[in-house]
C-alpha cells in the first residue's frame, strides 16, 4: 500500500509516534504542527487521507476541514480530545468522514484509516439506479436527484443512502451500518450512525422532523421506506 | 390560620374581648343613667303638675266631687288639650283601667299620697300618676302619653348595640393588625429559617426594632453570615479542587495520548527485546493502559461534576443490551432474564453498557473466578437490573462507601482497578433517572441493584406473564447455573 497520508498534530510526540505507526504499516506520511501549516502542504501536493486533531495553534482542524471541503473529497479523519457528542456532530458537519478519540492506540488508528481509504478507493460496484420515495439514486455516479434535481451528499452520506435503499424495508442495526458503512467493527459508538442518519435526512426528507424515506426503528436501527 | 389557633388569634381573641366587656360595661352604664334620668325627671314633672291640680284646678271646677258634677266639668277636655287623660275615681272604677291599675299605686290613692306607675295602656305606654282630691273620697288619675320616651330610650339602645357591634368588628381589625405587627418578625425569622433550609443561605431577617425581636433578630443573622461563609468557603475549595482535577487531567491527557500510541507500537515489537528489556517492556504497555484508565475515569468524573453530561433516551430492548454486554465483558455470567420477550425502556443505552460494564468489572475483580449472575426484573413501576456475584461481600458497616471515589473494599488489594469504576457507575445511574444500590447476599456476596422507573407502559403489557416469580425469588438465594 502507497496511500499518501497528511498528518496534522501539534503535539511533536504524538506526531512522531503516529508518524512511526503509519509509516510501519506501509504508508507515506508528510507531517505538519499547525492548521495553517497544514492547510499549506495540503494544497502544494496531493494526499489520500488527511488526519487532523482538532485542537491545533494557529487555525483548528475544523476550520482546516471545511476550508479542505471546499474544494476536496479526500477522506478526513479527525483526532478529537473528546469523544462528546457535540464534538461528534461538529466534527461531521465541517465535512469530516470519520473521528478517532485520543487517546488510541496506533493499531486502531490504522485500521480506521484504511477503512476510510477502502470506502474513498471503492469504486460503483453497481451501475443500476435506485429510487426511494421520490429520490434517484445513481449509483455509479455517485448523485441524487429529486425531482431532477441534484442533492449534494457527502460520501458516508451517499453510502448511507444507497446501503438503506438496497435493503429498503429491511432493518439495518447501528452496528451493522457501522460495519459495512465505515467498513471496522466497532463496539459501542452508534452516535456515529445517528449524527450521520440526520444530517442525511436534513437533506434528503421533504419533512426531516416526520422522516419519510429514513425510518427510525425503535430499540432496532434504521431502515428505508419501502 | 385557623381563628383562634397560634399566638395570633390567641392575643387577637384577647384584644377583641377586651374592647367588647368595655364596650358594653360603658353602654349599659351610659343606658341606665339616661333611663333612669328620663323615667325620673317625667315622673317629677308630672307629679308636681298632679299636685297642682289635685289642690288647686280640680277643686275649683268641681266643688262636689261626684260623677255626674266630673262628666258636666270640661275637666277631661281640658286635660286632653294637655295630651293628659284624666280618669276620676269615685268608687266606680270601670274596665280596662280598673284593672292596669297597680296595688301600689292603689293604696297610695287610698292613703292620700301621690302614687305612680309606668305600664302599658292600649298600644301605648304611659305614665299613670294617681292622688286623691284633699278633702274628698274621689281619687284621680292622670295617664301621661310616654311612647315618645320609650322611642327614643329604643333608639339608644339600638344605637348603643350597634355601636358596640361596630366597635367590636373595629376591634378585631385592629387587634389582627397588631397581633401582625407584634408577630411579624417571628413570622419573617421562620421565612428566613426555611430559605436557609431550602439551601438559600442569604436569607437574613430584617432587624426593624431595638426590642428584644431586634436582639435575637440580630444573632439569627449572625449565625446565617457564618453558615453562609463557612459553606461558601468549602465550596469555593470543592470547586478549586474538582477544576484542578479537570485541569489536571485535561493536561494529562496530551502525553497520555503519546504515551499510549507509543506504547501499542512498542508491544508489537516485545518480542524482538532481550529478555529484561522485554520485561519492563511489557509492565511499562500494562502501566500505560491502567494510567489510561485512571485519568479517563477522572476525566468522566469531572464531567459529571460540572454537568457536562448529558443522557441520550431512546426506546431499547434491555433484554438484547444486557446479552450484547454480557457477551462482550463477561461471557461466563449466568443470565436471569424474564423471558425472550424484548423489555424496552425508554433510556440511554450507552450508559447502562457502562454501568453494567463496570459491576461486570468489578464481580470480577473482587470474585475471581467466582460465578456472576445477571438478572433482569420487571415490576409495574420500574426495572431492576442485577449483578450479583459469590464473592466475599463487603462488611455492612461499608457498604454505603463502596461508591465512594478511590473506596478500596480491600486496601491491602493492589488490583488493575482505579477504585472509581462504581462511583461512575453511580454517575450515570443518577443521571439515567436510576438508582444503584449494594447489599450482601444472604448466601453470600455482593448484589448490585440498578432500578429504573418505568414511566410508560411496557410493550407486552402484564409484566406478571414475562417474569418468572420462582426463579426471581430465589435468586439471591441459589447459586447461579454456570
Amino acid at each position: 500500500m502507497d496511500a499518501r497520508i497528511l498528518l496534522v498534530e501539534d503535539d511533536p510526540s504524538i506526531r512522531e509516534v503516529t508518524g512511526i505507526g503509519l509509516r510501519n504499516a506501509g504508508f507515506e506520511v508528510t507531517t505538519a504542527a499547525d492548521g495553517l501549516e497544514g492547510l499549506d502542504r495540503f494544497r502544494a501536493e496531493p494526499f489520500d487521507l488527511l488526519l487532523l486533531d482538532v485542537m491545533l495553534p494557529r487555525l483548528d482542524g475544523l476550520e482546516v476541514c471545511r476550508q479542505v471541503r471546499r474544494t476536496s473529497t479526500v477522506p478526513i479523519v479527525m483526532l478529537t480530545a473528546r469523544g462528546d457528542t457535540l464534538d461528534v456532530v461538529v466534527g461531521l458537519e465541517a465535512g469530516a468522514d470519520d473521528y478517532v478519540k485520543k487517546p488510541f492506540e496506533v493499531p486502531e488508528l490504522v485500521a480506521r484509516v484504511r477503512a476510510a481509504l477502502r470506502r474513498a478507493g471503492r469504486l460503483a460496484d453497481d451501475g443500476d439506479r435506485l429510487h426511494l420515495g421520490p429520490l434517484s439514486i445513481d449509483v455509479g455516479g455517485r448523485t441524487v436527484e429529486r425531482d431532477g434535481e441534484d442533492i449534494p451528499l457527502t460520501r458516508t452520506e451517499f453510502d448511507l443512502l444507497a446501503e438503506l435503499t438496497r435493503h429498503a424495508g429491511q432493518v439495518l442495526t447501528r452496528d451493522v451500518l457501522l460495519d459495512r458503512i465505515w467498513g471496522y467493527d466497532y463496539l459501542g459508538d452508534s452516535r456515529l450512525v445517528d449524527v450521520a442518519i440526520q444530517r442525511l435526512r436534513a437533506k434528503v426528507e421533504p419533512d426531516a422532523a416526520n422522516p419519510s424515506l429514513v425510518l427510525t426503528v425503535r430499540g432496532a436501527g434504521y431502515k428505508a421506506a419501502r | 390560620m385557623p381563628l383562634l389557633g397560634g399566638i395570633r388569634g390567641r392575643l387577637t381573641a384577647t384584644i377583641v374581648a377586651l374592647i367588647v366587656v368595655t364596650a358594653l360595661v360603658l353602654g349599659v352604664g351610659a343606658y341606665a343613667f339616661v333611663d333612669a334620668s328620663l323615667h325620673g325627671g317625667l315622673v317629677r314633672d308630672a307629679e308636681a303638675q298632679a299636685r297642682f291640680d289635685l289642690t288647686v284646678l280640680i277643686p275649683a271646677r268641681l266643688p262636689t266631687p261626684t260623677r255626674e258634677a266630673f262628666d258636666n266639668s270640661g275637666l277631661v277636655r281640658a286635660f286632653e288639650g294637655r295630651s293628659v287623660r284624666l280618669i276620676a275615681d269615685f268608687g266606680d272604677l270601670v274596665e280596662p283601667f280598673r284593672s292596669i291599675r297597680s296595688q301600689e299605686l292603689q293604696a297610695a290613692v287610698a292613703n292620700g299620697r301621690l302614687g305612680y306607675q309606668w305600664t302599658a295602656f292600649g298600644d301605648q305606654a304611659v305614665l299613670i300618676i294617681g292622688g286623691r282630691q284633699p278633702g274628698t273620697d274621689a281619687g284621680f288619675y292622670f295617664l301621661h302619653d310616654a311612647t315618645s320616651l320609650e322611642q327614643a330610650l329604643t333608639q339608644l339602645r339600638i344605637g348603643l348595640g350597634g355601636g358596640a357591634l361596630l366597635l367590636a368588628l373595629v376591634g378585631l381589625v385592629a387587634a389582627r393588625w397588631v397581633a401582625r405587627g407584634v408577630l411579624a418578625p417571628v413570622e419573617a425569622a421562620a421565612r428566613a429559617a426555611e430559605r436557609i433550609e431550602r439551601g438559600d443561605l442569604s436569607a437574613r431577617v430584617p432587624v426593624a426594632s431595638r426590642d428584644e425581636f431586634g436582639t435575637w433578630a440580630d444573632r439569627f443573622n449572625r449565625m446565617a453570615a457564618a453558615l453562609q461563609e463557612t459553606i461558601g468557603r468549602l465550596e469555593a475549595s470543592q470547586a478549586q479542587n474538582r477544576r484542578f482535577v479537570a485541569d489536571v487531567s485535561h493536561e494529562l491527557r496530551t502525553p497520555l495520548t503519546a504515551l499510549v500510541a507509543e506504547a501499542s507500537i512498542l508491544r508489537e515489537h516485545l518480542g524482538a527485546l532481550p529478555p529484561d528489556a522485554r520485561r519492563t517492556g511489557e509492565l511499562l504497555v500494562a502501566d500505560v493502559a491502567r494510567l489510561r484508565t485512571l485519568v479517563e475515569e477522572l476525566m468522566e468524573l469531572s464531567r459529571f461534576d460540572s454537568a457536562a453530561e448529558q443522557a441520550a433516551h431512546e426506546p431499547i430492548d434491555l433484554v438484547r443490551l444486557v446479552r450484547a454486554v454480557a457477551a462482550a465483558r463477561l461471557p461466563d455470567a449466568a443470565l436471569v432474564l424474564p423471558g425472550e420477550e424484548p423489555v424496552v425502556v425508554v433510556t440511554d443505552p450507552r450508559r447502562i453498557e457502562r454501568i453494567l460494564g463496570n459491576l461486570l468489572d468489578n464481580a470480577r475483580e473482587h470474585a475471581p473466578n467466582a460465578p456472576v449472575e445477571i438478572g433482569l426484573q420487571v415490576h409495574p413501576d420500574a426495572v431492576v437490573l442485577s449483578v450479583a456475584d459469590a464473592g466475599p461481600g463487603v462488611p455492612e458497616d461499608r457498604l454505603e462507601r463502596i461508591f465512594d471515589r478511590f473506596y478500596k473494599a480491600d486496601p491491602s488489594r493492589q488490583g488493575g482497578s482505579s477504585g472509581l469504576g462504581l462511583a461512575i457507575a453511580a454517575e450515570n445511574a443518577a443521571l439515567i433517572g436510576g438508582a444503584l444500590s449494594a447489599r450482601n447476599r444472604s448466601a453470600g456476596g455482593l448484589r448490585f441493584d440498578l432500578r429504573l422507573p418505568v414511566t410508560e407502559p411496557l410493550p407486552g403489557g402484564d409484566p406478571a406473564a414475562t417474569s418468572e416469580p420462582d426463579r426471581g425469588a430465589r435468586s439471591t438465594a441459589q447459586e447461579p447455573i454456570r
